[in-house]
């Protein structure tokens, strides 16, 4: 792994609502990943992780506080500026998939290879992600883990810096949740990319590098694991 | 590496051809139908415009009562113009097989027989041949066309059979009026022929009009007023010839007078207005409908717009993404439309003249106009209104897409209803939950309506004007004299007239009329000082007590100025009604000037003097001719609106019905059947439609009356004031009602459809 603070979230407070209905979400969060470190952001539903991970992706903005990535505050940017950014260097999978129904699944990692000057080879991607022979099927053709596969795909064929992932075993089964956990563990050790992953489930911080669990907004743990075992042998 | 959202393009027309498709065919139609009636208008006009260098039309005529010499000719000449024989006979015409005594249609009507014409006035062949043989005859085009009279029949004129062997139109006749001072023409009772040169001079000089076309020497002059002088002067030789050959001037027609000649070139081109504001309405019509389809579409995607926009896609590539496919669509329409304007409908239009007047045969011209206003503008349009919708959605931020947070509303919480039964509860909440789209749905049926009631009024609002004029007519008999002489029927009044004009941006004739103090015809006793304007002149100026007209002569430098005092039923004509005093002093008359008699009987012993006879007949011309020519046009108008209110409902309902596609299938679960489904969702809308359309017949109603004067305004000289027939309303309700009807049982089928999975699968 490389330098400790590539990814640097100092202070970063974020409250919604206002007057009695006002809401702290994040109560001041200060922790740093490492360049191609596997963090795992836990916690109970409400506890602010997702507010986090939008924070730390650029889509949602801190009351105070910055994010630094490899030296850049993500804060001093603009609109446009940020949107660059996410272009480049950044990778989004989502619980939902959000793939475009009518594009098929190579079309779907296209559209993520489209971002990048210098993308991935989106047919050994495909073979890597076990979707090759599928290419060619719609979204609705697919099942939750193929689907959830071409999404990964689709992050991460611009080779981006940072994989953000948020829940993204929380609409499939048990199986099909390691499958995808052991693709995103693949995708880290062959391509070195930084992942941040949130998740509710405790089983899954076993295989990170970095756990940071959250409850009422406040960092409760920032745990670097020693003992980090496969996706494959993880059993919730 | 090429941007892949590309490639939904072709899908997403794929997936909604349905949609596609109708607008697509809407916008062909319309355009089609905009660009060609406009190419065919500009290229009739140019045609007629070159027609007075191609078939070399006169420069004026006039008719003698006796054969001109040739010293007289002379003489004639002499003024600087060259004269041309343009004599011919008036004849009656009936047909072979037709019993003359019991067939009274075919007592009244007319032919007027010309020689060949190689120099000027010339013909235009439409069909067939030129007669070669004496008897066979040349008919006018459109006067065979309301006739029923095909090339190869027989014709009996005056008291011969002719064969008729093809269709002309003459060029000094584009319209048929059988004299210059009629109101209005009719081509089904008078028409033009023309024989051989042998069979012409064969027949009886006792039927002949001694005619005579001139041309000057030095060519036209470049102004009217120009051309009145330089045909004034001539007219004193002209007279002065006849005085001294102990002849009659019977006529007198410079160019400029010829209604023959002029009237069809003055109506060309006056109906670009209309189509104008057609295009504009169908336009903005569509441009709703795309900025409704993208705007759900937006928020049916907002999902995968967020991911976009979350990876990083830019808010100018989702927004070229997303107009594109009303772009193309646009541009396809527009191309495809001029295609068929050019073609198709270029021919339609053309028709619709050759349906009023005997014009020859036309060329068609490039009209940069109908492009600029079918392709261009309907393309700046779409991109505008388009952008607009898309680009205010986009400025959300990605997490509130993903979010699926894309009401502007700050309302987070339910509104609280009453404690009202459940199913009552529920509509109002579909209700509620639709608002946006049935604040679309009340705009977008406002101009369907517009539509409907423009194409439902016209004939109704013909016949009750052509029944107002009869009401409202002075006397059964108008004459115009050619000077003043007595008649010995005392039930007859003298009255005067003359003719201005109006200053000012509009140019209307004004008829001015001098009345008795003591009218019998007269509905209003006048006084000296009374000056009363015609309804119709009233509403078409919007004149009040106390306004001022400022009038002026056609010809010279006069101008006049009247004080309104009142206003008098009389919807013929845009008229000023004073007393004959008051007109006598005004225009420095003798105080036993007048023009001619109202009179309820027909007067036998001022025949020789009557210039014209306007009766009931003459009245009521132009209407029976607007109907004529226009009447069957608004048929195609209602069925228009009516498809463009049905593309609109459908939509919208559409809408409603896939926003709700998830509970639909959850109710479904539960047990619900689909009656019972289109009774939640669907009778909301059924009550909304017609809430919808009630308001929008009520906005329709108050704004009609704004565009048809703006539409009217400069297409109409004279005045149609506007009239709704009450009956309109109501049918205009269940019009759109049944149509509604029809795509409330599309929608019922829609429901049916939605499978019990689609709530299971996964939702956010």
């Amino acid at each position: 792994m490389g330098d400790k603070s590539f990814l640097k979230i100092s202070g970063i407070k974020k409250s919604f609502g206002s007057g009695d209905n006002r809401t702290e979400v994040l109560r001041g969060i200060d922790f740093e990943v490492a360049k191609g470190e596997f963090c795992v952001l836990l916690g109970p539903s409400g506890s602010g992780k997702s507010t986090l991970l939008n924070i730390i992706g650029g889509i949602d903005s801190p009351d105070s506080g910055y994010i630094s990535i490899n030296g850049e505050k993500t804060g001093d940017m603009d609109e446009k500026t940020l949107t660059r950014y996410r272009r480049k260097h950044l990778g989004y999978v989502f619980q939902m998939y959000n793939l475009i129904p009518n594009l098929n699944v190579k079309e779907n990692v296209e559209v993520g290879a489209y971002l990048s000057d210098n993308p991935l080879d989106v047919d050994d991607l495909l073979k890597t992600l076990g979707l090759y022979e599928h290419r060619h099927k719609l979204p609705n053709q697919l099942s939750g883990g193929q689907q959830q596969r071409t999404s990964i795909g689709r992050a991460i064929v611009k080779n981006p810096d940072i994989l953000l992932c948020d829940e993204p075993t929380g609409a499939l089964d048990y199986n099909t949740s390691k499958e995808i956990l052991k693709l995103i563990e693949n995708v880290n050790q062959k391509y070195g990319n930084t992942i941040i992953m949130v998740t509710h489930n405790d089983a899954i911080k076993n295989m990170a590098d970095r756990t940071v669990k959250l409850r009422d907004g406040m960092i409760r743990h920032n745990i670097v694991n020693a003992n980090k075992i496969p996706a494959s042998e993880l059993d919730w | 590496m090429k941007n892949p959202l590309w490639r939904r393009i072709p899908k997403e027309l794929r997936d909604d051809l349905g949609k596609y498709i109708v607008i697509f065919l809407f916008m062909v139609i319309t355009t089609g139908m905009v660009s060609g009636f406009m190419v065919a208008g500009e290229s009739m006009k140019k045609t007629y415009d070159n027609t007075f260098d191609k078939y070399n039309v006169e420069d004026g005529h006039f008719d003698l009562s006796n054969k001109a010499t040739d010293d007289m000719k002379a003489a004639i000449e002499d003024e600087g113009v060259e004269l041309h024989d343009m004599s011919y006979y008036e004849l009656p015409m009936g047909r072979k097989d037709s019993d003359a005594e019991n067939d009274t249609a075919y007592g009244v009507r007319t032919l007027r027989i010309f020689a060949p014409r190689n120099d000027v006035n010339k013909m235009c062949l439409m069909e067939g041949e030129l007669p070669s043989e004496d008897n066979e005859i040349a008919i006018d085009r459109m006067y065979a066309v309301n006739n029923n009279i095909d090339i190869g029949d027989d014709i009996i004129v005056g008291d011969k059979l002719y064969s008729v062997c093809g269709f002309v139109a003459l060029s000094d006749y584009s319209t048929m009026f059988q004299n210059n001072n009629d109101t209005m023409f009719d081509a089904t009772i008078f028409g033009i022929a023309v024989v051989t040169n042998m069979e012409f001079d064969s027949l009886p000089e006792k039927n002949k009009t001694w005619s005579y076309a001139w041309m000057y020497d030095d060519g036209m002059p470049e102004s009217e007023k120009g051309e009145k002088k330089q045909a004034d002067k001539l007219l004193e030789t002209v007279y002065a010839q006849a005085v001294m050959n102990d002849m009659t001037v019977e006529t007198y027609i410079p160019r400029y007078q010829n209604q023959a000649i002029n009237f069809a070139g003055d109506d060309i081109g006056s109906d670009t207005n209309m189509m104008k504001w057609f295009e504009y309405i169908v336009i903005v019509i569509l441009a709703f409908i795309f900025a409704v389809t993208i705007s759900n579409t937006l928020t049916k995607e907002a999902s995968v717009i967020g991911t976009l926009r979350a990876s990083g896609y830019t808010r100018g590539e989702l927004l070229i993404h997303y107009i594109s496919l009303p772009v193309i669509v646009t541009l396809a329409a527009s191309l495809l439309g001029n295609v068929l304007g050019y073609s198709v409908f270029k021919n339609m239009g053309a028709e619709l003249y050759y349906e009023s007047y005997s014009l020859t045969k036309y060329v068609t011209y490039w009209n940069a106009d109908a492009f600029v206003l079918t392709t261009v503008i309907p393309i700046i349009i779409m991109i505008v209104v388009n952008l607009l919708v898309v680009n205010s959605k986009l400025k959300l931020s990605p997490l509130r897409f993903l979010r699926h947070d894309l009401s502007r509303s700050r309302r987070k919480k339910a509104v609280k209803l009453p404690h009202w039964k459940f199913m009552t509860r529920f509509k109002t909440r579909v209700i509620l939950q639709n608002i946006p789209g049935y604040v679309v749905m009340l705009l977008g049926i406002y101009f369907a309506q517009i539509l409907l009631m423009f194409g439902l009024m016209l004939n109704p609002m013909l016949k009750h004007y052509q029944n107002d004029i009869l009401d409202n007519m002075i006397a059964e008999h108008q004459y115009v004299l050619d000077s003043p002489v007595e008649t010995s029927d005392k039930r007859a009044e003298t009255y005067c007239v003359k003719t201005l004009r109006t200053t000012g941006d509009i140019d209307d004739e004004i008829m001015v009329y001098g009345i008795h103090t003591d009218s019998k015809y007269f509905p209003v006793k006048l006084r000296n000082g009374d000056v009363l304007v015609s309804d119709s002149y009233a509403d078409k100026y919007e004149l009040t007590d106390g306004d001022v007209l400022n009038l002026k002569e056609s010809y010279a430098d006069d101008k006049y100025d009247f004080k309104v005092t009142g206003s008098v039923s009389y919807p013929a004509s845009l008229a000023v009604f004073m007393t004959e005093e008051d007109f006598r002093n005004t225009f420095d008359l003798d105080n036993d000037y007048f023009t001619g008699y109202f009179s309820d009987e027909k007067l036998t012993d001022i025949e020789g003097h009557v210039v014209s006879e306007i009766t009931k007949d003459d009245m009521i011309k132009v209407s029976r001719q607007l109907t004529k020519s226009m009447g069957n046009t608004f048929y195609i108008v209602v069925v228009f609106s009516l498809i463009m209110f049905m593309l609109l409902v459908y939509l919208l309902t559409k809408l409603i019905v896939e926003k709700n596609t998830v509970s639909i299938s959850m109710v479904k679960i539960l047990g619900y059947d689909t009656k019972e489904i289109g009774r939640l969702y669907l009778s909301s809308t059924t009550i909304m439609v017609a809430v919808v359309t009630l308001i929008d017949i009520l906005l329709s109603c108050l704004s009609i009356k704004v565009i048809y004067r703006e539409m009217l305004i400069d297409m109409l000289s004279g005045w149609i004031p506007i009239y709704m027939a009450p009956w309109i309303y109501p049918l205009m309700f269940v019009l759109s009602f049944a149509c509604y009807l029809v795509i409330s049982l599309i929608q019922m089928k829609r429901i049916r459809k939605i499978p019990m999975d689609e709530a299971l699968k996964n939702v956010e």
